[in-house]
């Protein structure tokens, strides 16, 4: 397994090789905590968001939103008591990033957390991660420890006026509290249920106050941005996706890993073929999911000689996301009508049970493809199964409805074959017609 | 008047309050939109997605619960998307429903039902295998079958926001998900509110599981027997029987909503209950038992009895006692008896305590339910609403919670709603008087706060709290005030003067359905108390005429010197203590048998109908009154008509001048009767008298440091309430039983082990 920058120096990968690279010790010999020392020696809360808008940083949980905007969403006169929450979550199938930062580099997100929280005047924090991470709230905790007694958190740090604290938390094993409002609900006790937006957590978040949900990989970009100036930074990458992003690379690769890149990478192929060393046991690249599993599946033809562009832009031109950047990669013995059986019942099994077009919907959708799977398909399917999903996309409560539709699109979109194979056999030769509808 | 915004729906341009809700705006104007957790008064769900509109200018589908109307939005209700929407929300629905509805209590009043006749499919795709649950009770009010659930969470928000019991909650995910318990029983104050706002045949009443269908059933609207908010219900009686109340009344909302307690829902049994007694009841001699009688000899004896005494007497030795359970009309007729017949004004009503020193100090209009709702601060001195007084517990509740009002209590004992409440005061026991003097004044904070063991300063933080207060500002008090105090609390809006943007209203919490009536009425004008009355037993007093029966605290210790009494005479519908010692004993008709009127604690005068013909030879009480005044020869004039004697109280009571019943007939529009309104009052005697009671108190006895157990006073086993055989077990603990799964699930898992994994596998 890789762990690595291709294509620009490592940024947040800096430090992941060094020996004792959990321990402060390391982490400040290495320009650690030298961005929070910037930060108090005289920059105010605003000129901070300023810079973070102008490293043109989105966020890396999934939906790409500007991060710099976002902080500047919460009100500044509000009298309620604001709240930094790290989203630890990381619970979307394909994506492993957020662990090694965490496990390897904890005072990155120390420090970037630190950061957030002094322009955004949090005095609490929390670090939410997903409860089969129980192990990296151990290795948090002690680095929260270590920096509770360096005078890096708590009161008055380093000398300053400026108090913070962060806790960790961890779930029960739930995807949906992945999801910020359900991260929020579930950090304050309650079932780990999507809340109503607006009002969006940055008004209203944690106990009813402003709140600013990040993801990991998003807070450990902040140091640098600091350090290096937000334009710096933005120039890393392009206009819009500045800076760089990890990839959490699986499947049939030779060289799976965590793998660096500057935003706007060029291009797709390469990557697969030459960095990620190409496909195992010299078989054909069939399919890429490029986001974690909510986002469309490109097939091979849209990859090869495409010269795909890898940042937000690029991949929604190449037909799916960035989403959290849980790269997999298929070959030729994936059979996508599997894969993507795979991926629903994930979904059935993760959907909350709030919305009615989720919660039945891919409880539908599972037992179709099971009955399929069982031999028992019938020519129609397949429409019944894009019908099932138009259904829920854009009318269900939160995003993970849509999620849940999208790999199934497209995946019948692009790979009918496969779907074909399974209905086939069953109508006696003769209907073809019918099961090609489906596309 | 808020600001006009303009919406256009379907084209039609339309003017509307900002800030109205997509969903209401749609509907007032005719455009239907469909809904199944939208639920207004609570908090937005917007999960069952039924909803569904398209907005100019906005992505995607919105859900019309949750849209706030902005000037210039243009909104399309109706169109083949919106329809595809919505009929594949009702195909989800089914997708994993039993579709049992033909032995579903609800089948015949289900809004899955009306739902699917409007919006559902002419043929089914979902062809899989459903999903199981096992059908089970939750509690031995509420029986649950978890697969017609369509998880739009009205239950556990009604639970949470109306009862602050939050005692029901989704257990399980995804389609799995199941509304269950925390520990797979519940115990809450059963009010079955959750029942009663599910829309499907999830929730069921359990006493009435598989008794009726809605369908056979007559649908009587009236106001509830059992405490003085007077929630309006609907009794479903089937030839003779009444089978269940609900709140559900089908057209419009009573004061309550939908909204009951327990005892409203499931205390009914006692109407059609076998110890009701069925005929007249004679004891010809002292001693001896009471013999069944026909009416007319019931009569001819009694008037015969009254007669004798009378002549040898005089009217003063008769002493007529009326009762805040029954209607203006029968107390009416009790007084008019008292006066016209036997001419004494020797009467009263057998009530816990008066509330004629607070009508005739009152200096503010009292507050009616919906004012609580909506008030800004709330100080409730005494009482446990939460217990007593249901509905106005829940409105005070949802008044801090959903409306953000400041609520401060004051009371002796950590009552529940002390969870709302922005500060609890925790005072000595029996101190209530000192609250009401230091709320008047500053002048006595030290002697109050000494004797109530606060400090000095959280009374001033009280007295600011209400100097501060812009909108409704709500008084509302127990029976522990003495007389003085009630009197000065009524006057308290004159003592601190009007303001602008203020307004004070007074809430009474008597135990009653009908304390406020009986005042109104006349027959607690405070002359005598029913103590004093009794107590002239044996001294000038020697008959009794009693509709109801007397309350424990009167009775006791008075056992001997009553039987000493020439005669008395009880209406009743059961056989209780005070009948023990009648001499005739008149079968009175229920709550259910009877047209009239109750009076409750916010003064709505609101209307009893029958809904069943009295059961046995029972009568309605002011029938019976009527019935002797005219065997001795006094004719009331009140023709059989309930509507007659109401008239007749609107001609000489002054409050309810003008009132008759066709203007009380619209229950969503409740009458308040115009209570005279006391100017400021000279107040210094009554303060002086309050300072020396305080004074002189001896505080010893320790606060309560413990919230009493839930239901201790809603399950406590009535005369009435005891007829439900649910409620003593209820009050003995509700003890979970061994197994929760429903009966005909039982008699197929015979096997008691197997039964225990399946039970722990549907929680
Ligand atoms: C179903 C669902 C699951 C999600 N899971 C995660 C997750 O595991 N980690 C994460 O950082 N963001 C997750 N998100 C995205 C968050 O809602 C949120 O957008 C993100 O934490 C914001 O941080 P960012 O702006 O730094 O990306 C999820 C979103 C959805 C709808
Ligand atoms: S789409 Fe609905 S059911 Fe699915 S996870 Fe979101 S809120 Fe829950
Ligand atoms: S039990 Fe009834 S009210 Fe509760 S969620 Fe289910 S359908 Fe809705
Ligand atoms: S009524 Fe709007 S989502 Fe249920």
């Amino acid at each position: 397994m890789f762990i690595g920058a291709i294509g620009c120096e490592p940024l947040q990968l800096r430090r992941v090789h060094l020996e004792h690279s959990r321990s402060l010790d390391v982490y400040r010999r290495n320009g650690g905590y030298e961005a929070l020392k910037q930060v108090l020696d005289g920059m105010t809360p605003d000129a901070v968001i300023n810079e973070v808008k102008k490293s043109a940083l989105r966020g890396r949980g999934g939906a790409g939103f500007p991060t710099g905007m976002k902080w500047s969403f919460v009100p500044k006169d509000s009298p309620k008591a604001r709240y930094v929450v790290c989203n630890a979550d990381e619970s979307e199938p394909g994506t492993f990033k957020d662990r090694y930062l965490m496990e390897r580099d904890p005072h990155m997100l120390i420090e970037g957390m630190l950061i957030a929280a002094y322009a955004l005047g949090a005095r609490v924090n929390y670090i939410y991660t997903r409860g089969e991470y129980r192990y990296l709230i151990n290795i948090m905790d002690e680095a929260l420890d270590e920096a509770r007694k360096a005078n890096l958190l708590g009161e008055k740090i380093l000398g300053t006026n400026f108090s913070c604290e962060i806790y960790t938390h961890t779930g029960a094993g739930a995807y949906i509290c992945g999801e910020e409002t359900a991260l929020l609900s579930s950090l304050e006790g309650m079932r780990g249920h999507p809340r109503m937006k607006p009002p969006f957590p940055a008004v209203s978040g944690l106990y009813a106050c402003p709140t600013v949900v990040n993801n990991v990989e998003t807070l450990t970009a902040v140091p640098d941005i600091i350090k290096m100036g937000g334009e710096a930074y933005q120039k890393l990458g392009t206009e819009k996706s500045g800076g760089t992003k990890l990839w959490s690379v699986s499947g049939h690769v030779k060289r799976p890993g965590v793998y660096e890149l500057p935003m706007g990478y060029d291009d797709m192929e390469k990557f697969i073929m030459e960095d990620c060393q190409g496909i195992a046991g010299g078989r054909q690249l069939k399919a890429v999911i490029p986001g974690g599993s909510s986002v469309y599946i490109m097939p091979a033809s849209d990859i090869l000689g495409k010269d795909v562009r890898m940042d937000y832009e690029g991949l929604v031109v190449a037909g799916s996301m960035v989403g959290s950047g849980g790269f997999m990669v298929m070959d030729g013995t994936v059979d996508v009508f599997e894969t993507t059986k795979n991926l629903t019942e994930f979904y059935k099994h993760e959907s909350c049970g709030w919305c009615t077009p989720c919660r039945e919907g891919t409880d539908w959708l599972v037992k179709v493809f099971k009955r399929i799977a069982d031999g028992e398909g019938r020519p129609e399917d397949a429409q019944l199964l894009l019908d099932i999903c138009d259904n829920i996309e854009g009318k269900s409560f939160c995003p993970l409805g849509d999620a849940a539709s999208w790999p199934i699109q497209s995946a019948i979109k692009k790979f009918p074959e496969d779907f074909k194979r399974h209905l086939l056999p069953l109508v006696a030769g003769a209907k073809e017609d019918a099961a090609l509808s489906m596309v | 008047m808020a600001d006009l915004i303009k919406v256009t729906i379907n084209g039609n341009v339309y003017e509307t309050e900002k800030g109205a809700r997509l969903i209401d705006v749609c509907r007032e104007h005719g455009h239907a939109v469909p809904s199944f957790c939208y639920y207004s008064d609570l908090a937005l769900q917007a999960s069952c997605r039924m909803c569904l509109v398209r907005i100019e200018k906005m992505p995607k589908l919105q859900t019309s619960c949750t849209i706030t109307c902005t000037d210039g939005m243009i909104v399309t209700t109706e169109s083949e998307e919106i329809e595809k929407a919505q009929r594949a929300m009702v195909e989800f629905l089914l997708a994993n429903h039993p579709l049992d509805c033909p032995v579903c209590d609800r089948g015949g009043e289900c809004e899955l039902q009306e739902m699917v006749f409007d919006w559902g499919g002419l043929e089914e795709r979902f062809s899989e295998r459903k999903n199981y649950a096992p059908e089970k009770f939750l509690s031995p009010m509420v029986a649950n079958d978890p697969q017609r659930c369509i998880l739009c969470k009205r239950c556990t928000r009604v639970c949470d926001e109306w009862m602050g019991e939050d005692a029901i909650e989704a257990g399980g995910r995804g389609a799995h998900t199941v509304i269950g318990t925390y520990d797979g029983w519940l115990n809450c104050s059963e009010c079955g509110n959750c029942i009663e706002v599910c829309p499907t045949g999830t929730l069921l009443d359990a006493t009435y599981r598989h008794q009726a269908r809605p369908w056979e059933l007559a649908q009587t609207i009236t106001t509830c027997t059992f405490c003085s908010d007077g929630c309006q219900l609907s009794l479903g009686a089937r030839v003779g029987e009444v089978m269940r109340a609900v709140a559900r009344d089908r057209y419009v909302d009573g004061i309550n909503g939908e909204f009951l307690c327990i005892k409203g829902r499931f205390a009914h049994p006692f109407i059609n209950h076998e110890e009701r007694i069925r005929t007249p009841l004679i004891r010809y001699k002292q001693g001896g038992r009471l013999v069944p009688a026909t009416w007319d000899d019931a009569i001819g004896y009694t008037a015969a009895r009254m007669r004798a005494i009378g002549e040898a007497h005089g009217a003063d030795a008769f002493g007529i006692i009326g009762s805040p359970r029954l209607t203006n009309e029968a107390n009416y007729a009790l007084l008019k008896f008292a006066r016209e017949v036997i001419g004494t004004e020797n009467f009263t009503a057998s009530d816990a305590f008066s509330l004629a020193p607070c009508f005739e100090n009152l200096s503010a209009p009292l507050a009616t339910h919906r004012d609580i709702r909506f008030a800004k601060t709330i100080i409730l001195v005494g009482g446990e609403p939460e217990e007593l007084q249901p509905l106005t517990g829940k409105q005070i509740r949802q008044a801090v919670r959903n409306g953000g009002a400041r609520l401060v209590i004051f009371n002796s004992v950590p009552i529940r709603l002390k969870e709302q409440a922005a500060q609890f005061i925790h005072i000595n026991p029996g101190t209530e008087d000192a609250v009401v003097l230091a709320l008047a004044g500053a002048n006595d904070d030290e002697l109050a706060a000494g004797k109530l063991g606060v400090e000095a300063k959280t009374l001033a933080d009280v007295r600011r709290a209400l100097d501060e207060t812009q909108g409704d500002c709500v008084l509302l008090f127990g029976s522990e005030l003495s007389a003085a105090a009630m009197a000065t609390l009524a006057q308290l809006p004159q003592l601190l003067g009007a303001r602008e943007g203020r307004r004070f209203l007074l809430h009474p919490l008597p135990f009653y359905n009908n304390s406020v009536g009986a005042h109104d009425i006349g027959l607690m004008n405070a002359k005598l108390s029913v103590a004093q009355l009794l107590d002239q037993a044996g001294q000038g007093l020697r008959a009794l005429y009693i509709a109801g029966s007397l309350l424990p605290e009167h009775l006791r210790g008075r056992e001997e010197t009553l039987r000493q009494l020439d005669l008395i005479v009880v209406q009743e519908l059961f056989e209780t203590e005070t009948t023990a010692l009648a001499d005739v004993v008149f079968p009175a008709a229920s709550f259910a048998e009877t047209d009239g009127t109750f009076t409750n604690n916010a003064g709505q005068v609101q209307r009893v109908r029958q809904s069943i013909p009295p059961v046995h030879q029972a009568r309605p009480d002011w029938m019976i009154t009527a019935a002797l005044a005219s065997a001795l020869n006094a004719d009331f004039g009140f023709q059989l008509s309930a509507s007659a004697v109401f008239r007749e109280i609107a001609e000489h009571i002054a409050a309810y001048e003008g009132l008759r019943y066709p203007l009380l007939k619209d229950e969503s529009r409740p009458v308040q009767a115009k209570h005279a309104l006391a100017g400021a009052r000279d107040m210094t005697g009554a303060i002086q008298e309050i300072r020396a009671r305080i004074q002189s108190m001896n505080v010893t006895s320790a606060r309560p440091t413990e919230t009493p157990k839930v239901g201790h006073e809603l399950f406590k086993p009535g005369t009435l309430t005891s007829k439900t055989p649910q409620f003593p077990l209820l009050y003995a603990g509700n003890p979970k039983p061994p197994t929760v799964l429903v009966s005909p699930l039982y008699q197929i898992t015979v096997d008691a082990n197997l039964r225990a994994t399946t039970v722990a596998a549907g929680d």
